[in-house]
C-alpha cells in the first residue's frame, strides 16, 4: 500500500501538484472572497491534469503488471487523492488564519476562514470524491465524465451552502456573524465535516473496488 | 512441471472469441506463440495474466491457478508488453528504485549486473531508450526479481535484426539451467525458428497447432504443382495460391498421398501462417 502511494508521489505526479496547495493557498489573503473557490480549484486543475497523467503513462497497465491487489490499487488512489485534499485544506487554513490576522474587523457577504467553513469545505471535498471515484473506477482510465459530474456536484453544495449563509439569518449568525467566535460549534461543525469526509471516501473507495474487480485492463 | 497450463479457455468478445484455447509450456522451455495480427496472441496473454476475465477455463502458472494466487504469482512472473513505454520521461533510476520496492526477491547485484551487459544507463530517461533497450531494460526488471517465467508479447517487433538477434541469444541463455521458462508472442516467425523450442499457432482465437517445433513443421506439407494437378488435392488444402505456372498450397501431412506426383516439401512458419491467413479470407 506504501509503495503505491509512494508510487504516485514519485511516478505520477508531478511536485508542481504538491506545492500548488501552497500557492493557491495565498488566495486566502484576498480579502472578503468566495472561499470555496480556492479549494474548488483543487478539482478544477490537480484533477484532471493528474488523471491524465495516468493514462498518458499508462499507468493502469504499469500497476496491473506488478503483484499488487486490484483492492490495493483503488485504496493508494484514494489516499493520495486525500493526502493531496488534504495538503489544499491545510494550506488554506493557514492562509485563513493570516487572513483572520491581517484582517481582524471584516464585514463578509460571504463565509469567511473559521473551523465551521473548512468543515463545509470537507464536505465539498467528499461530494466530489464519492461521485468521481466510482465513476472512475468503471473503466479505470476515462475520467472525463465523472470529472463532467462531481466538479458541477461539487460547485452546487459550494452554491448552495453559500446562498444558505446569506439568506437564512440563523445560518448567516453561525458562519459569518457572531457564531464564528463560538469555538465549541465551530469545532463541532469542522468535526462533522470530517465523518462525512471520511464516511463518503470510505464508501466511495467500496463501490470503486467492486467497480474496479470487473475492469478488463485492455 | 508445467511453466503453464492453460486448459479449454473461452473469452467472447461481440466481434471476436477465444475459443477453447489449451496449451502447455514445460519449465524450462521457450515457446513462440505465433499468428497474424488480431488473432488473439494479446487476448491470451491477457487472460494468461488475468487481466481479462475469462468466461471459462482454467489458467495455472508455474502449477498454481492464477485468479486464486495472482498476486503471488506475479512475483514470479515478469511480464511486458513490447517494450518498457510507461513513465517514459523518469529516469531508469527513479523508476528502479519504484519498481523493486514491490518484489520480495529483488536482487540489486543481478540487476546492476544486467545493466552492465546491457549497457543500460540508469541515468537516462526511458524516453531516450531505443526499443531494443526497452526490452532489455524491461528483462533486467524482471530478471532482477527472480521471475522464473517471462511472459513478452511481442518483445521483437519493431527492433532492428541485430537487436532482435542479440536478444534471441539472450532468451537461449536464460533457459539453459532449465530455471526460466519463456513464452513470447510474435508474427515474426524467423524468431521461432531461431530460437523456439514449442510453437502454440492461434489463428482466429483458436488454437491451430501446439507442439514442438519440428514436430508443427512436419505436420504440413507445402505442395506445388500443375493446374491440373491441383484438382486431386483441392478439397484437403488449408488453402493454396494460383499462378501462371501452376499452383502452391498447404496440406495437412496426413491427408496429403506422398506416392503422389505433386512437388511437396516442408514449410517454414511463415509459409504456415500465410495459408492459414488465406483460409480465412478464402471463406470470408
Amino acid at each position: 500500500m506504501y509503495n503505491l502511494v509512494m508510487k504516485d508521489l514519485k511516478l505520477a505526479i508531478s511536485p508542481f501538484f504538491l506545492i500548488l496547495p501552497v500557492l493557491l493557498g495565498a488566495l486566502m489573503l484576498i480579502p472578503g472572497w468566495i472561499y470555496f473557490l480556492v479549494i474548488l480549484y483543487f478539482c478544477w486543475i490537480t484533477v484532471p491534469i493528474m488523471f491524465g497523467q495516468f493514462r498518458a503513462q499508462k499507468d493502469l497497465l504499469f500497476t496491473s503488471m506488478m503483484p499488487i491487489t486490484k483492492k490495493d490499487i483503488v485504496k493508494a488512489r484514494v489516499i493520495v487523492m486525500i493526502i493531496l485534499e488534504l495538503l489544499h485544506v491545510g494550506a488554506a487554513m493557514i492562509f485563513g488564519v493570516i487572513n483572520i490576522y491581517l484582517y481582524p474587523d471584516p464585514s463578509p457577504y460571504f463565509f469567511g476562514p473559521y473551523m465551521g467553513f473548512w468543515g463545509l469545505c470537507l464536505i465539498m471535498l467528499a461530494i466530489f470524491n464519492v461521485i468521481f471515484i466510482p465513476m472512475y473506477y468503471k473503466t479505470a482510465y476515462n475520467f472525463g465524465w465523472a470529472a463532467l459530474v462531481s466538479i458541477p456536484a461539487a460547485m452546487l453544495f459550494a452554491g448552495v451552502a453559500q446562498w444558505i449563509s446569506i439568506s437564512s439569518p440563523m445560518a448567516s449568525d453561525i458562519f459569518i456573524g457572531s457564531g464564528v467566535h463560538n469555538t465549541g460549534l465551530q469545532i463541532s461543525i469542522l468535526a462533522a465535516g470530517i465523518m462525512i469526509f471520511v464516511a463518503l471516501n470510505m464508501i466511495a473507495y467500496r463501490i470503486a473496488v467492486k467497480r474496479f474487480l470487473k475492469v478488463e485492463i485492455l | 512441471m508445467l511453466a503453464i497450463d492453460i486448459r479449454n479457455l473461452n473469452k467472447k468478445y461481440p466481434n471476436f472469441q477465444l475459443k477453447d484455447i489449451s496449451f502447455q509450456l514445460e519449465k524450462g522451455y521457450i515457446m513462440g506463440f505465433i499468428g497474424a495480427n488480431g488473432a488473439g496472441k494479446t487476448t491470451t496473454i491477457k487472460s494468461i495474466l488475468n487481466m481479462i476475465h475469462i468466461d471459462s477455463g482454467e489458467v495455472r502458472i508455474l502449477g498454481k491457478d492464477i485468479g486464486e494466487y495472482e498476486t503471488e504469482l506475479k512475483q514470479d512472473i515478469g511480464c511486458a508488453f513490447g517494450g518498457v513505454d510507461f513513465y517514459t520521461r523518469s529516469k531508469l533510476r527513479t523508476l528502479t528504485e519504484v519498481i523493486k520496492k514491490f518484489y520480495k526477491n529483488w536482487d540489486t547485484d543481478t540487476y546492476y549486473n544486467y545493466l552492465r551487459r546491457f549497457k543500460l544507463d540508469e541515468n537516462k530517461k526511458v524516453a531516450e531508450l531505443s526499443a531494443g533497450m526497452r526490452v532489455k531494460y524491461n528483462l533486467a526488471l524482471a530478471l532482477s526479481h527472480g521471475a522464473k517465467l517471462l511472459i513478452l508479447d511481442e518483445p521483437t517487433s519493431g527492433l532492428d535484426p541485430a537487436a532482435r538477434d542479440d536478444l534471441l541469444d539472450i532468451f537461449q541463455e536464460l533457459v539453459i539451467d532449465g530455471e526460466i521458462s519463456i513464452l513470447f508472442s510474435t508474427h515474426i516467425t524467423s524468431d521461432l525458428e531461431k530460437c523456439a523450442d514449442f510453437i502454440t499457432f492461434i489463428d482466429n482465437g483458436q488454437i491451430v497447432a501446439s507442439s514442438e517445433k519440428n514436430e508443427l513443421l512436419e505436420s504440413y506439407r507445402l505442395l506445388s504443382g500443375s493446374e491440373s494437378q491441383l484438382n486431386q488435392v483441392k478439397d484437403k488444402m488449408i488453402s493454396y495460391k494460383v499462378n501462371s505456372f501452376g499452383f502452391t498450397g498447404l496440406i495437412p501431412s496426413g491427408d496429403f498421398d506422398s506416392s503422389s506426383d505433386i512437388r511437396a516439401a516442408t514449410p517454414s512458419l511463415e509459409e504456415i501462417m500465410i495459408y492459414f491467413a488465406k483460409k480465412e479470407d478464402m471463406y470470408v
